[in-house]
């Protein structure tokens, strides 16, 4: 499944398949019109509630889309179960370039925690054809400022004086928030409780409600509450400091051998068409050089990290793996 | 005080110049037209319009966004009153009397009623909005799951009071919409429950296909062209505008549901879904005469009409006092924001006075406008009921098909409507009430997920709900209402439920 | 032994509650501290075979199930099947020609009026609808496969 020419041949023959269909049908009614492609609104699924990465990604993005597209580009919200609700609408969506998806980190992790839980995947990373990757950035762990931790080592050590009393918020049981917080627990040694949410969203609104006391955020999600002082970044994942975060140390400096990012990147479901997905990439490419999209991924402390399809496939195959491995080594959370 | 008067007059010379207040207009205008049919939202039209901003500063972009939003809110009402075809979820309440009004003759009297209602509660929270959203905001950030939890079966014990039928009728259909609501993947593990294999109902049952089977179609099936004389349905143009009484009846409830449709709103969440449903319980349980409701009531459509238009202005709170997005129209409005370059959060007021106050001034302006633009459009869509009844269901049923394709471009949904239909035209016919049952689907999820959310954080103990200040308070509230039906219950006395349960004892039907 | 109404409702519902609690075995309940996606589910189930059996228990002495209740049945069924049809036609005839035909199966042939008056306006309120909807709001009906 690393082969990437491998399901691009396979994706350009369900393709034909496709088109072929569509033509017996009669002309028009499919996307034999590659090159007309869009004539209509693009439907763009954002699997997580408001103000997670995904969204405030998205959003920003389909407005300068628009007027390149000369179409709509409507961002629809199919939240639920840490993004899988809305992967699975994506992956049964018709594959014609009119559904498009935006997902994140998460998106390699589901199959593996079906196959944990023995149930048949909703879908793989093999249901989606990947276009462009376009934000990727460490995630970033923060706490409510009612909250005394000045520095990660103040949280570790009162975590370990009251075991399973504090509580951290999450986007949802094995979603992309999840999964570093669970590592980082597991590399400290520490107990802390779960609140699951439906999204990266709700999981900062639940932080700086105080109902959690600790979360791994997406810099883009939690950027404005940073800014407000809301709430406090201790540490971040990433190899080296995020340039919008100078002073956050990483978690290799303070003594964790922990490295997550949380990219965000478009998805098209399997069987679109070449020559739309084709499509899809120049559009992408001219979208995230404009100073519209930059100056957006400013405010909420991004910087743009495109990828195009080849380069985002060939990263993507190898992030996908530690995601497996991630959810392997956290095992069965019960429920 | 005096500072945010002074910031209000800063924000009226922003709205009031004639080039924001023409695309405010606009976007009240394209609001109201995308409110109308059912199956396409606020956040369609705002997405249709979202291109036309791009040359535009800040302020006009916002003004006429947020226009498109309260615009489509007005809207909603129209297809529910003449139809009963609710288009969402928030105006299910009004299709039982709005409708019921309609085949008085009454129609118009309930589409003023509900522009005028949405008008004094539109007003209402844009001024609430203006003096308390930093405090408000706070507070509503003290809503967790246990708090949410605790309203949510507040919402439940009000549902005794929703529904014409015998309690147990009424809390059986509400079981039947919990179970529906849980169809799909469970949204905390990823479970997939009954989904038969169905790709398509991975995402739940769609509220807008249940409800449009349920009521618009159900209708359809229990009325026989035969029986309806077209007469009834179509009111002289003289008898447009409500009455005195009508007015006067009207008056009390659009002020209760401006109050607590403002005050559901403002939590972060979906809880505002509920608001409409809850102002009709609480009407009913106002009334002198409950039993009123269902053949026509003025407070069910005045009551449910404004709450849902507080809570959609509520819903504004959390977005401008913390930059907390709270639903997809606040998400779309905040992305409008960010592309141009202005980064939402607490420091939007502070940094942007004049995108902020003129934001909230336009408010005041846009609903002035949309109450002029709604009141002559009466007489226009009444006129539909003009149409004989033999032309008027096939149209009808075209536009349930149309409306509910259009949410999701989903033919599956279609199918859902039909046999929602069908099974809404048999509950009928055993005298059941489709009403709580949609409530019932409509919080299914959001219990759910608050529910096992608090047993997570307090690891099992029942006593997060009532150790955490602001849920106690809800949980005693239901309490005390059970406390006071079940003495009510006891005495029996001039108690229309009792008759209603007597008379369903008795062999009287 | 007359049939009761809402004994048959309350027993449809019983037999109902029963097939879904035998077709949700496998969702694990989990345990209060960490509740599980069958646990919401099994309490709904119960809440409604309660209610179904309250239901019957108090219909014994209910109101008839009167055959004369369901004289809608015949114009009902009709509607059904046209909806269910054009449902079928929607997506593969597109919005122009099913909904023409939906209009003209229930006005002329269901209602019976006159041939000419019931095609045109069958004919107009489709293309009026199509042109409302594609045009002005931008939002996509299916297309016909034969134009467009």
């Amino acid at each position: 499944m690393s082969n990437p020419g491998q399901i691009d041949r396979r994706s350009l023959m369900v393709g034909a398949a496709v088109s072929a269909t569509a033509l017996s049908l009669g002309p028009g009614s499919g996307p034999a019109l590659a090159e007309d492609y869009p004539t209509r609104a693009i439907t763009v699924i954002n699997p997580f509630p408001p103000g997670g990465a995904a969204d405030v990604v998205a959003r920003p993005f389909a407005a300068v889309v628009e007027p390149i597209i000369k179409q709509p580009m409507v961002i629809e919200t199919k939240a639920g179960a840490a993004g899988a609700v809305g992967g699975q609408f994506a992956a049964n969506a018709k594959p014609d370039g009119y559904t498009l998806l935006m997902h994140i980190v998460s998106i390699s992790g589901f199959a593996e925690v079906d196959r944990l839980f023995g149930r048949k995947p909703k879908f793989t990373r093999d249901d989606f054809i990947p276009v462009a990757r376009l934000i990727a950035d460490p995630c970033v762990l923060v706490v409510n400022d009612k909250q005394p931790y000045k520095t990660l080592q103040e949280f570790i050590d009162d975590a370990k004086k009251r075991p399973n009393e504090l509580i951290f918020s999450s986007s949802g049981l094995y979603g992309a928030l999840h999964l570093p917080m669970a590592l980082f627990l597991k590399a400290a040694g520490l107990q802390v409780r779960h609140l699951p949410t439906a999204g990266g969203g709700p999981a900062v609104t639940a932080l700086i409600g105080n109902n959690a006391q600790a979360l791994v955020s997406s810099i883009a999600a939690a950027s404005g509450q940073m800014k407000a002082g809301r709430v406090r970044p201790l540490a971040s994942f990433g190899a080296t400091r995020a340039p919008s975060l100078p002073d956050v140390p990483t978690m290799k400096e303070l003594g964790f051998d922990l490295e997550y990012y949380l990219w965000v990147g478009l998805f098209a479901p399997k069987g679109t068409p070449e020559p739309i997905v084709t499509k899809l990439r120049d559009v992408t490419r001219e979208a995230v050089k404009t100073e519209a999209f930059e100056k957006a991924m400013k405010n909420i402390g991004q910087d743009v990290a495109y990828q195009d399809q080849a380069e985002f496939k060939a990263f993507w195959d190898v992030d996908a793996r530690r995601i497996e491995d991630a959810v392997r080594s956290i095992g069965k959370v019960e429920g | 005080m005096e500072a945010t008067f002074d910031s209000l007059l800063l924000g009226f010379s922003v709205a009031l110049r004639p080039d924001v207040l023409l695309y405010a207009f606009m976007g009240c205008l394209v609001g109201t037209l995308v409110g109308m049919l059912p199956g396409i939202g606020p956040l369609a039209g705002i997405s249709i319009l979202l291109p036309v901003t791009f040359g535009l500063d800040a302020t006009k972009a916002i003004v006429m966004l947020a226009g498109i939003y309260y615009g489509s809110q007005y809207g909603g009402s129209t297809t529910s009153i003449l139809m009963r075809i609710p288009g969402e979820a928030a105006s299910v309440m009004t299709c039982i009397d709005g409708y019921a009004m309609t085949q008085k003759g009454r129609g118009g009297a309930a589409l003023c009623i509900a522009a005028v209602g949405s008008f004094v509660a539109g007003t209402f929270g844009v001024i609430m909005l203006t003096l308390v959203a930093p405090p408000l905001g706070t507070f509503a950030l003290g809503f967790g799951p246990p708090e949410f939890t605790a309203l949510l079966v507040l919402g439940l014990v009000f549902l005794a009071y929703m529904s014409a039928t015998s309690l147990v009728r009424t809390l059986l259909m509400a079981s039947i919409g919990l179970l529906l609501g849980m169809v799909g993947i469970d949204v905390m593990t990823g479970h997939f429950r009954w989904a038969f294999d169905i790709p398509e109902l991975g995402d739940g049952l769609g509220i807008v296909p249940v409800a449009v089977g349920l009521f618009g179609l159900g209708e359809i099936l229990s009325t026989p062209s035969r029986s309806v004389t077209t007469k009834v349905v179509s009111p002289k143009l003289s008898e447009l505008l409500p009455n005195r009484a009508e007015w006067r009846a009207a008056a009390a409830p659009i002020g209760r549901g401006s109050v607590l449709g403002f005050v559901i709103g403002i939590v972060p969440g979906s809880a505002h879904i509920i608001s409409s449903f809850l102002s009709y319980a609480l009407e009913r349980r106002l009334s002198k005469t409950p039993e009123e409701f269902g053949k026509g009531a003025v407070a069910g459509v005045a009551g449910p009409e404004s709450a849902n238009n507080a809570a959609s202005t509520g819903a504004f709170v959390p977005m401008l006092a913390l930059g907390l997005p709270t639903g997809p129209v606040t998400a779309v409005l905040m992305a409008a924001l960010l592309i141009h370059g202005i980064p939402p959060g607490p420091q939007l007021v502070t940094e942007h006075p004049d995108v902020f106050w003129g934001f909230v001034a336009s408010m005041y302006v846009g609903n002035v406008m949309l109450l002029a633009l709604n009141l002559p459009l009466v007489g226009l869509f009444v006129s539909v009921l003009r149409i004989p009844y033999s032309y008027l269901y096939p149209l009808i049923v075209m536009f349930c098909i149309v409306g509910v394709y259009e949410v999701n471009h989903s033919i599956v949904d279609v199918w859902i409507m039909l046999a929602m239909g069908v099974f809404g035209w048999v509950l009928r016919k055993f005298d059941f009430d489709p009403a709580p049952l949609v409530l019932g689907l409509v919080i299914a999820p959001i219990l759910e997920m608050s529910l096992r959310q608090s047993l997570v954080m307090s690891n099992g103990h029942w006593g997060i709900f009532v150790q955490r200040p602001i849920a106690a308070v809800l949980i005693a509230i239901c309490a005390g209402l059970l406390v006071l039906s079940a003495v009510s219950m006891l005495r029996r006395r001039n108690d229309w439920r009792a008759r209603l349960a007597a008379e369903e004892a008795g062999d009287a039907a | 032994m007359k049939v009761r109404r809402d004994v048959v409702a309350g027993l449809a519902v019983l037999a109902g509650g029963a097939a879904l609690w035998a077709s949700s075995g496998d969702l694990p309940v989990g345990s209060l501290a960490m509740p599980g996606a069958g646990m919401m589910p099994m309490i709904a189930i119960a809440l409604v075979m309660v209610f179904g059996a309250v239901l019957v228990f108090r219909g014994t002495a209910g109101p008839r199930l009167a055959a004369d209740h369901w004289s809608d049945a015949d114009h009902a069924l009709r509607v059904i099947v046209a909806t269910a049809v054009a449902t079928f036609l929607y997506t593969r005839l597109g919005f122009l020609i099913t909904m023409s035909l939906l209009l003209f199966g229930l006005v002329g042939l269901v209602e019976r009026r006159r041939v000419l008056p019931a095609a045109l306006f069958s004919l107009g309120v489709a293309l009026a609808t199509w042109l409302l909807f594609g045009m002005v709001l931008k939002a996509p009906l299916p297309p016909a496969p034969v134009w467009s």
